[in-house]
């Protein structure tokens, strides 16, 4: 017998009990449209992720933090000095064999002005090599920068809203003044001199400089002063920043992505158009001040720039480098680092248990199914047993019997999983359709929350098949064991 | 010697005691001949002519055909004795119900590597043969009792057997159909076809055969060759 006669006389006999067929079939229909499309919203979610991750080009990026002393329970002697997140460590990151870029996270309160609306907002250095990732050249509209001092911003879709535009395209070219208050070295200093209208000769003036020879007066004197022009300096330090200003031009409008750790301030400015900003002086933080005085560094010129360190540095490497190599070149150097891939890894992890449970129902709904099978096929036997008998009289061999019926719960298999994947699809875009609907009255971006991926359809396929072949085994058996002599034996 | 059994035994088992429903007998079958078993209801014929046809196997002894053991064979091979060599014809005709007169007789030609097309046309012509032309379509249960066993001779000898086991095939049938379907046995049997006919009637045992094989409570009881006693018949 040819499978081809086998599955002609497997399918003739199932189309003569089209009903009961279609009930067993049914069975293994429902089983596998809930396995389906239980485990496709896990894999919908995991597809999301990684098409987010992908997307922006996360898989090939790694941060790096300055390592941090552990509060208590510290391995490491107090000699122990991490190295700075500085100029120099980022020059040791872009020698690393397949590093692409390197550039800090740099940050800063801005106000942005466009007409009549004034938003405060936070904006971000950028190497202009940098806008060319795909991190962040994923845009509304608009290009990167022409060139690190450029005097031009990539601003947020929602910076682009509050701003008063209605479209990212009718954003770009237009220009903005952005605002940066500096607290000034200088504003200090001039404090020192003249403080709300009192110069430092009027005061001066209400010494008694004959008393001066009194050492006790001498030293009251000095001290007072001495406060007075400490406290002078911190006045106009924090009170009388300076204002920077600079009008740039919109040339890009940045998606709104979730880069899940990763932040991107609203407004970004070209490296060296930024520094303008902040050569007067040093950012609104009052404890960057305070970090300035102890590392002694309040004095520094702006051309000690290499001596500033950074919270968050981005290394951008070669997709086709592992990141655990970048990975750990950069922690040997004595930095902290976060690395999304490394994330994807654990994300992964937690769907296939997640994808294991919810298929664990499915199976069970599988089971259920598959003893119907069983059920029906053994019946199925019983009724043949005459029949099976002429086939064996006929020259039917065993095993040619026992393909006789495996065959047919193949086909069950077969049609029922087919439909039972199709079924799931259809149920998955339902929900979907519906999920993605509150999503939009939420004012949420919709996304789809399923997927069926190839290999979903092929697990499916092989556990819906399988299953149902392996509920075919016993009934085949018992049609193969058939006694002819008994079947055929005159009523 | 083409088919013969020695001191072949079938016992059954039920419960304490033992059935048995072959006692040591050993038989044979000419090439070309025309054997008749005869017996009472119960004497066993059924169960020697299923060891002969390899549809069953022996509690102890042996079948040969050419020379050959039925019981040393493997069960695959036995099927392809079946398949192959053996045509079966029973009183309760055995069709299957659900196939057309056609389908049944196709069915012989699954298990023979014939193929798809060749099978549906020398199940056609031998239905034809048989005077069933206009009964191809038919379903068992719409034919007569004859006709069903001329469907059922059709399947049997479609796939050009060499021995034809026939098991009381007229006991279902009235004296026309009867006489029909043992001119046909005749007629296939001048043609040079092995025929071991099971009947309990004697008479058409003795008009009909060449030899007869008389058997009672599992074993032979006589031997009877025609030709020796009159010689006339054919
Ligand atoms: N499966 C069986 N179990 C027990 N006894 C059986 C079985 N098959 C046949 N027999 C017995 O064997 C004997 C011979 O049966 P059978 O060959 O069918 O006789 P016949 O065909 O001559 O009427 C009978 O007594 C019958 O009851
Ligand atoms: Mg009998």
């Amino acid at each position: 017998m040819t499978v081809r006669d086998l599955i002609a006389v497997s399918t003739g006999n199932m189309w003569r009990m089209k009903f009961r067929a279609m009930l067993t079939m049914t069975g293994v229909l429902i089983a596998i449209a809930a396995f389906v499309s239980m485990i496709s919203f896990g894999a919908g979610n995991q597809q999301y992720i990684e098409d987010q991750f992908n997307k922006l080009g996360l898989f090939s990026t790694l941060q790096v933090y300055p390592k941090e002393r552990e509060k208590e329970n510290s391995n490491e002697p107090d000699t122990v000095v991490f190295p700075p997140l500085d100029k120099a460590a980022l020059e040791r990151f872009t020698a690393i064999p397949g590093v692409n870029l390197v550039y800090p996270y740099d940050a800063f309160s801005v106000k942005v002005q466009y007409g009549d609306s004034l938003v405060d907002s936070k904006g971000q250095a950028l190497p202009t090599a940098a806008t060319r990732t795909k991190l962040f050249s994923v845009l509304e509209a608009g290009t990167g920068f022409e060139s690190d001092s450029s005097k031009q911003a990539i601003i947020s879709s929602e910076l682009m809203k509050e701003l008063g535009f209605d479209t990212a395209r009718s954003a770009i070219g237009k220009r903005i003044v952005v605002s940066v208050r500096v607290s000034t070295i200088d504003s200090g200093l001039a404090h020192i001199l003249v403080d709300k209208g009192e110069t430092l000769l009027d005061r001066l003036k209400k010494i008694h400089f004959d008393s001066l020879f009194y050492s006790k007066y001498r030293g009251k004197v000095i001290r007072a002063e001495a406060n007075e022009v400490a406290r002078r300096f911190v006045n106009g330090f924090l009170n009388a920043r300076k204002t920077v200003s600079d009008t740039l031009t919109i040339c890009g409008v940045r998606e709104h992505v979730r880069a899940g750790r990763l932040r991107i301030e609203p407004v970004i400015i070209p490296f060296e158009t930024a520094a303008l900003f902040s050569t007067s002086g040093l950012g609104e933080s009052p404890t960057e001040i305070f970090s300035a005085l102890t590392s002694g560094k309040l004095f520094s010129t702006p051309e000690d720039a290499g001596e500033k360190t950074f919270s968050r540095v981005t290394i951008d490497f070669d997709p086709k480098v592992p990141y655990t190599a970048i990975r750990d070149s950069v922690e040997k150097l004595g930095f902290r680092t976060f690395s999304f891939a490394a994330e994807f890894e654990e994300i992964q992890r937690a769907f296939l248990y997640f994808d294991l449970a919810l298929g664990a129902i499915g199976l069970i709904a599988l089971i259920t199914a598959s003893l119907g099978i069983v059920n029906t096929m053994v019946m199925s036997v019983n009724e043949r047993k005459r029949e099976i008998g002429v086939l064996k009289s006929l020259g039917a061999d065993e095993s040619e019997i026992r393909w006789l019926f495996l065959v047919e719960a193949g086909v069950i298999g077969v049609l029922g999983t087919s439909a039972g994947i199709a079924a799931g699809w259809g149920i998955t875009r339902i929900v979907s359709a519906i999920a993605q609907h509150y999503m939009e009255q939420e004012g949420i971006p919709p996304i789809d929350l399923f997927a069926l991926p190839l290999w979903l359809i092929s697990i499916a396929m092989a556990v819906g098949v399988g299953v149902s072949l392996l509920a075919g085994f016993y009934p085949a058996a018992r049609a193969a064991r058939v006694d002819p002599v008994a079947a055929l034996r005159n009523e | 010697m083409y088919l013969r059994s020695i001191n072949l035994c079938r016992h059954y088992k039920r419960g304490t005691y033992i059935v048995k429903a072959l006692d040591d007998v050993s038989a044979e079958a000419h090439r070309g001949e025309f054997l008749s078993i005869v017996g009472s209801s119960g004497s066993g014929k059924t169960t020697l002519l299923n060891l002969l046809a390899g549809l069953d196997t022996p509690t102890s002894g042996v079948v040969e055909f050419n020379g050959a053991s039925l019981t040393g064979m493997s069960r695959r091979e036995r099927s392809a004795y079946r398949a192959h060599k053996v045509g079966m014809v029973f009183q309760s005709f055995n069709l299957i119900s659900h196939y057309t007169a056609l389908q049944n007789v196709e069915t012989a030609l699954l298990f023979n590597d014939t193929s798809p097309k060749q099978r549906k046309m020398l199940a056609a012509s031998m239905l034809e043969q048989l005077g069933l032309a206009d009964r191809l379509t038919h379903r068992p249960a719409d034919l007569s009792g004859g006709e069903q066993q001329r469907v059922a001779l059709a399947r049997a000898i479609v796939k050009k057997p060499e021995i034809l086991f026939a098991d009381e095939p007229t006991g279902n049938l009235d004296f026309e159909n009867t006489s029909q379907i043992i001119s046909l046995l005749k007629s296939l049997n001048s043609d040079g076809l092995t025929i071991v006919l099971v009947t309990h009637n004697l008479e058409m045992a003795n008009t009909h055969s060449h030899r007869i094989i008389k058997m009672r409570w599992g074993k032979i009881s006589e031997e009877d060759d025609m030709h020796s006693h009159e010689g006339t018949k054919q």
